[in-house]
């Protein structure tokens, strides 16, 4: 076996662990709290016979092994259970509300995968400029912004005064601006910072120097030998930050009604739905882990140098 | 056996040296970060902050808690500052009460995360073996979870209030402090004074102790002051989402919350409880920066 192939089963055992360990906690979840959680979730005025019914129905009576087993067991066959609060199952609302969230986290995702390597790039080519200093004052500022308060700062601006853009829901294209640029503007201050840094280094490096002093146009050199290599890294930090951009995504949709993922496990946790509650987790770290197996993959495809040690 | 002994004192005196190199290191990395302005201005920042919170009861005229419904939403005004809330509040008072709750929340996260983040960061590191496999595997799993969304799903289970809110945000942040304090062990590990006290018999334990903690100290300073931001941020995002510190204690996410639904009416209320959180924020990010930049002039360099 070549040491290569070793990595990487190494690597996909680690996925393995880590996807399992994600399954217990999501399990466990519903477990740390003090009481039943069937009364929890019933509430004070829940009769007896409710209460027994639903925990027949969750197994509650069974040992724990029992219940996990139980569990993944259809997880796996891809039933993700009942919502107690719809009375309907969580398979059917998370596909209803699937589609907005991709779309609020992917153009979260353009947004600051665009502005970070641009403001990147251009404070890397400028460096000391005015336009370096406020790419960094402008990083600074979006990563010290909550990102509930700036939605509903950009709301009040754009939506309230100015009245450019629909204030809540999802009404055409215009509704997506604001949520997707909260969302983005945030997240883009944690690629334009390393890819300054990133490209700094690789201008400096020999092969950089070698193009230019060979005659070649600054344009070409910049472009095709520069950057090439400085925006490997960014496929490592767009793994870094999905959970933060799909956490972000929770927050985001809550300020602007956006009819999500996120916005329903808030409602859901708020109304101690727990069987949507352990699915929406289960799904989102799920995704984390594969997100982040695929960046590995594609970083060894991009970059031959790759240590595959550790 | 005399030759022995002069060895012997020899590699003491440069454990000695070594250790009098360190602390002139210390002193190196003051005084650049004494030279960054915008550290300087973070840290002036959170002097403030800190003051206000410390002498909130004497700073402000009024109760926090206290109502007044006939004067509700009223605007900045000579009586109230920043006005009243949708309860007659008056949100000065309550913007100074708040500083209280988040920093209070704050050290309480920093504390509870990182000492069993750099616990388990040492362990990790030293043992190496199976306990760092285990360790950092756990990590692994807690980070797949985004912390605000776990954060959100325990505290939403565990009720509201303060410990909790610290419980769960603790639960996935002493993830990051865990992995930096491990690569730092292992990086000290390597370094020569490491080996040299080994080789002149000191037990494990007191390695530990008198050469590898010592070292790893300013990785945990710096790590403590870059959390802050995200601790302060997150709690307040979890009083907005309602399920961390709730009203009528004025927690700064709260306000915001509540003051959304008179935006129109009266913007003040969840403006300045944003601005309150943005610069305080900022003021530890910029301090955090100033550190980070004096501990490692390489990044400053290019």
């Amino acid at each position: 076996m070549t040491k290569k192939q070793k990595y990487w089963i190494r690597r996909v055992v680690r996925t393995i662990i880590t996807a399992f360990g994600v399954t217990l906690i999501a399990f466990l979840i519903l477990h740390l709290s003090k009481g039943d959680p069937v009364k929890i979730m019933l509430g004070p005025y829940a009769t007896e016979e409710n209460v027994a019914a639903l925990r027949a129905k969750y197994n509650l009576d069974e040992p724990l092994h029992v219940q996990y087993l139980t569990w993944i067991g259809n997880v796996l066959k891809g039933d993700l259970g009942n919502s107690i609060r719809y009375n309907r199952s969580v398979n059917e609302l998370i596909g209803e509300r699937i589609g907005p969230t991709l779309i609020l986290t992917g153009s979260g995702l353009v947004i600051a995968v665009v502005f970070g390597v641009m403001l990147g790039i251009s404070a890397a080519l400028r460096r000391n400029s005015l336009l370096d200093y406020f790419s960094t004052f402008q990083a600074m500022f979006w990563i010290s912004i909550p990102a509930f308060w700036l939605g509903i700062l950009l709301l009040y601006i754009f939506g309230l005064q100015l009245r450019w853009v629909p204030i809540a829901g999802m009404t055409g294209f215009t509704s997506i601006i604001l949520p997707a640029l909260t969302l983005g503007l945030r997240q883009e201050a944690w690629f334009a910072r390393p890819m300054r840094a990133e490209m700094l280094e690789v201008l400096n490096q020999d092969y950089v120097k070698t193009a230019k002093a060979k005659g070649l146009k600054y344009r070409i050199v910049i472009w095709k030998h520069a950057l090439r290599n400085a925006l490997i890294p960014i496929v490592t930090m767009l793994a870094l930050r999905l959970p933060w951009i799909i956490g972000g995504s929770v927050v985001v949709e809550v300020v602007f009604s956006w009819g999500g993922i996120g916005s329903l496990l808030v409602n859901s946790v708020l109304a101690r739905d727990f069987p949507v509650v352990q699915a929406i987790l289960l799904i989102i770290a799920i995704t984390v882990v594969l997100a982040n197996l695929f960046a590995d993959l594609i970083y060894s495809v991009i970059d031959p140098r790759i240590r595959t040690a550790g | 056996m005399q030759n022995n002994d002069v060895t012997y004192e020899n590699i003491r005196n440069d454990i000695k040296n070594l250790k009098r190199k360190k602390s002139s290191q210390m002193s190196l990395v003051w005084s650049r970060f004494k030279k960054n302005r915008l550290a300087l201005v973070g840290f002036i920042i959170v002097s403030i902050v800190i003051f206000i919170a410390v002498f909130a009861p004497l700073l402000t005229p009024f109760d926090p808690l206290a109502t007044d419904p006939i004067n509700r939403l009223q605007g900045p005004s000579k009586e109230h500052w920043l006005g009243t809330d949708e309860l007659g509040r008056d949100v000065l008072s309550r913007l100074f009460y708040g500083s209280r709750i988040a920093l209070q929340i704050g050290v309480l996260i920093i504390l509870f995360e990182g000492a069993i983040g750099i616990l388990l960061g040492v362990v990790s590191g030293f043992f190496g073996g199976f306990v760092d496999s285990l360790i950092m595997r756990i990590v692994d799993i807690l980070r797949s979870f985004p912390v605000i969304i776990l954060a959100m799903a325990v505290a939403g289970i565990l009720g509201q209030g303060v410990v909790n809110v610290v419980i769960a945000l603790g639960l996935v942040g002493w993830t990051t402090y865990a992995r930096m304090v491990r690569s730092k062990i292992l990086s000290i590990k390597e370094m020569d004074y490491v080996e040299a006290a080994y080789s002149i018999g000191e037990s494990r334990f007191s390695v530990v102790m008198r050469y590898i903690l010592p070292n790893a100290v300013s990785t945990a300073i710096i790590m403590i002051c870059i959390m802050m931001p995200t601790a302060l941020i997150a709690s307040a995002t979890l009083s907005f989402l309602g399920v961390g510190v709730q009203p009528p204690s004025p927690a700064w996410g709260s306000m915001i919350s509540a003051g959304r639904d008179y935006l129109l009416k009266a913007p003040w209320i969840s403006t300045s409880a944003g601005l309150a959180i943005m610069f305080t924020v900022l003021g530890f990010n910029f301090i955090g920066d100033g550190l980070r930049d004096a501990l490692d002039p390489t990044t400053k360099k290019n």
